[in-house]
């Protein structure tokens, strides 16, 4: 499963949920998770998924990765419905198209920030040495340069955020998804990782998904899809900051 | 990928050196009984493989081990030697009796007469002296085990005396035979001396020792000679493998194979039981890894390099410490025939690989059940 080609002028969504429902349990222990959510994120651009605790966000976007299939309705990434593909070429087509950003940041406490930043391609198969020349020159982009040899438990919080956003996008993805990437970050920290990744993700030809409820940083964002009850319920539009009524689907 | 696995592993010093030092006892434990074991059955055949000259032993019909001394009749020799594909016969006479010293040291003795002038059946291996040396009468050859307990705390040396049935048997040498199976001290001397102190038996051959012509198959001529003399012959392999069942199946292997699959059983269970708990704890890495696109097959090999490294450390430790313990024991003259056999420490942790790497295959079932998504909890 190599990665998906781009294709220039194209400007279709990089992801497109269609009718999507989720639901987990049977019987009495169903539960209804995501109801009919639309949802499209851009090429070039940042889109932040906001709303409360229990809406269906993480949901939405384990969907959109591939973590998990849909109960009814389709979720496209690059034209590819990633319910279709075998669990092995799921993998495959996370390894080579998508990048994560996760609340806790996920760092493998055993490596230093250059392995873990380096991760992606050591999966991949590239060679030690050159994956983790290539994590250095990142991190180095990021402000860690002097931190490579550190392990996580003698990083701050935002240098832990930065070796984990060096980790998403190491690999070069078109995809980048963020889970809450500054809910445990103090304001500054959040900022400074906010920033980062909206000059350093933000591409053409890459979109960055962002899910979010801490509204300090959605002035980062260029399209902002707020989710409740399973749903999309409204859209905000960048610089307007007023939520529309009407969902934001399909071009 | 695999040496990722590796750093994850050593990052958990707890758990890595747990199942390290539960891999050691149980390869140590394994080891050191398999070890026993082994030794105690190969010396119930030392002294028929001490005995290189010959390759066929012929004895009564019922006697199943060296140490069940039934003498055949003497004029059986002669039959044997005069048996087609025999190039050569010779007798060698056994005796278990008691013996002393002038300190007062007594102990029941394994002596063993052989022919005055072939000298066949003397071991190849002196300590000290000369094995010829028994040609003169009334000397004896005795083994290191035997001069310790006659002599204690005195220095190898020649020239004392051994009193056998009132007669005075003087020490010439010092062999190095192979410990018997009984722990009795063990003399060989001439036929001549030894059939003076044949007291309870008018016979005095127990065992015929020959050699097949070259060119003969060894166990068509012990066919040849089972026909003429209506006794047992076979060749040496056989007679040791026959000694070996015989004691082999009288139930103390029994006793040691239970300790074995103990140290086996625990020492995978240990280790097992450790490592699916690192898996568990490594949980949410484990998850990760898949969600950044490791597969299953990666996973899998990352977690064989891990169990591979535990193994490979572990039974290093336990048979370096099973060979030490080994050698140590050595050191007594007695079970100076005790070692560790190559086949045993291969055997040893082989097993304990199997064993253990079923146990890794249930961790890694749990994490190919793992489900990626938790990561975003």
């Amino acid at each position: 499963m190599n990665p998906v080609p781009e294709t220039p002028g194209s400007r279709s969504p990089a992801v497109r949920c269609t009718g999507v429902y989720k639901h987990f349990g049977e019987g009495e222990a169903r539960t209804e998770v995501l109801r009919g959510v639309e949802f499209t994120g851009d090429l070039g651009k940042l889109s932040f998924i906001v709303g409360p605790s229990g809406c269906g966000k993480t949901t939405l976007i384990s969907l959109i990765a591939g973590l998990l299939s849909p109960s009814a309705g389709r979720v496209e990434v690059f034209g590819r419905s990633t319910a279709d593909l075998s669990s092995e070429n799921q993998t495959l087509f996370r390894r080579h198209n998508l990048g994560f950003v996760f609340q806790q940041y996920n760092l493998l406490a055993a490596l230093t920030a250059a392995q873990n930043a380096a991760l992606p391609l050591l999966t991949a198969g590239v060679p030690r040495r050159e994956a983790l020349r290539r994590a250095g020159e990142l991190l180095d982009r990021l402000g860690l340069g002097n931190r490579l040899e550190a392990h996580p438990r003698e990083l701050s919080g935002g240098q832990q955020q930065r070796v984990a956003l060096a980790r998403a996008l190491i690999h070069e993805p078109r995809l980048i998804i963020c889970d809450e990437p500054t809910a445990a970050l103090d304001h500054a920290s959040g900022e400074s990782v906010m920033s980062l990744l909206a000059t350093a993700a933000v591409h053409p030809d890459r979109a960055v998904i962002v899910v979010t409820h801490d509204t300090r940083v959605y002035h980062f964002a260029d399209a902002i899809a707020h989710m409740d009850d399973g749903r999309i319920v409204s859209w905000e539009s960048p610089g307007s900051r007023k939520p529309s009524a009407q969902p934001r689907p399909s071009p | 990928m695999n040496w990722l696995g590796l750093l994850m592993l050593r990052h958990d010093r707890a758990k890595f050196g747990a199942m390290i030092v539960a891999v050691a006892l149980a390869v140590f434990l394994m080891q050191n009984q398999a070890a026993i074991l082994s030794s105690i059955l190969l010396m119930t055949a030392s002294q028929i493989r001490d005995v290189e000259e010959a390759n066929l032993w012929v004895t009564e019909p019922d006697v199943e081990c060296f140490d069940q001394a039934k003498p055949v009749r003497d004029i059986a020799l002669h039959t044997v030697r005069g048996t087609p594909g025999v190039a050569w016969a010779m007798p060698l006479l056994k005796i278990d009796t008691l013996a002393r010293t002038r300190g007062g040291k007594l102990s029941t003795v394994c002596l063993l007469g052989v022919e005055d002038s072939s000298l066949v059946g003397l071991p190849r291996r002196m300590r000290l002296g000369k094995a010829e040396s028994v040609r003169e009468r009334d000397t004896v050859l005795i083994d290191p085990g035997g001069f310790s307990l006659f002599f204690p705390g005195e220095p190898p040396s020649l020239g004392k005396t051994i009193q056998i049935h009132n007669r005075t048997l003087r020490v010439v040498g010092i062999s190095d035979a192979s410990p018997p199976f009984t722990g009795l001290p063990l003399l060989h001397t001439s036929r001549t001396t030894a059939a003076q102190l044949n007291v309870a038996e008018e016979r005095s051959t127990t065992f015929i020792l020959a050699r097949s012509k070259p060119g003969e198959a060894p166990d068509e001529v012990c066919l040849r000679i089972a026909e003429r003399t209506r006794l047992r012959a076979r060749t040496t392999d056989g007679f040791a493998r026959d000694a070996m069942w015989f004691y082999g199946s009288q139930g103390v292997p029994m006793l040691f194979m239970v300790t074995i699959a103990i140290g086996l059983v625990v020492g995978a269970a240990i280790t097992g039981q450790t490592f699916l708990m690192f898996v568990k704890e490594n949980a949410r890495s484990l998850a990760m890894l898949k969600v950044v696109g490791t597969t299953h097959t990666q996973l899998g090999w990352m977690m064989a390099a891990q169990a591979g490294l535990i193994l490979f450390l572990g039974s290093c430790i336990g048979s370096g410490l099973a060979a030490a313990v080994c050698e140590l024991m050595r050191q007594q003259p007695f079970l100076r025939g005790l070692y560790l056999p190559v086949w045993v420490a291969v055997w040893t942790c082989l097993s304990l690989a199997i064993v253990t790497g079923g146990a890794v295959v249930l961790s890694f079932r749990q994490v190919q059940r793992l489900e990626p998504a938790s990561v975003f909890r």
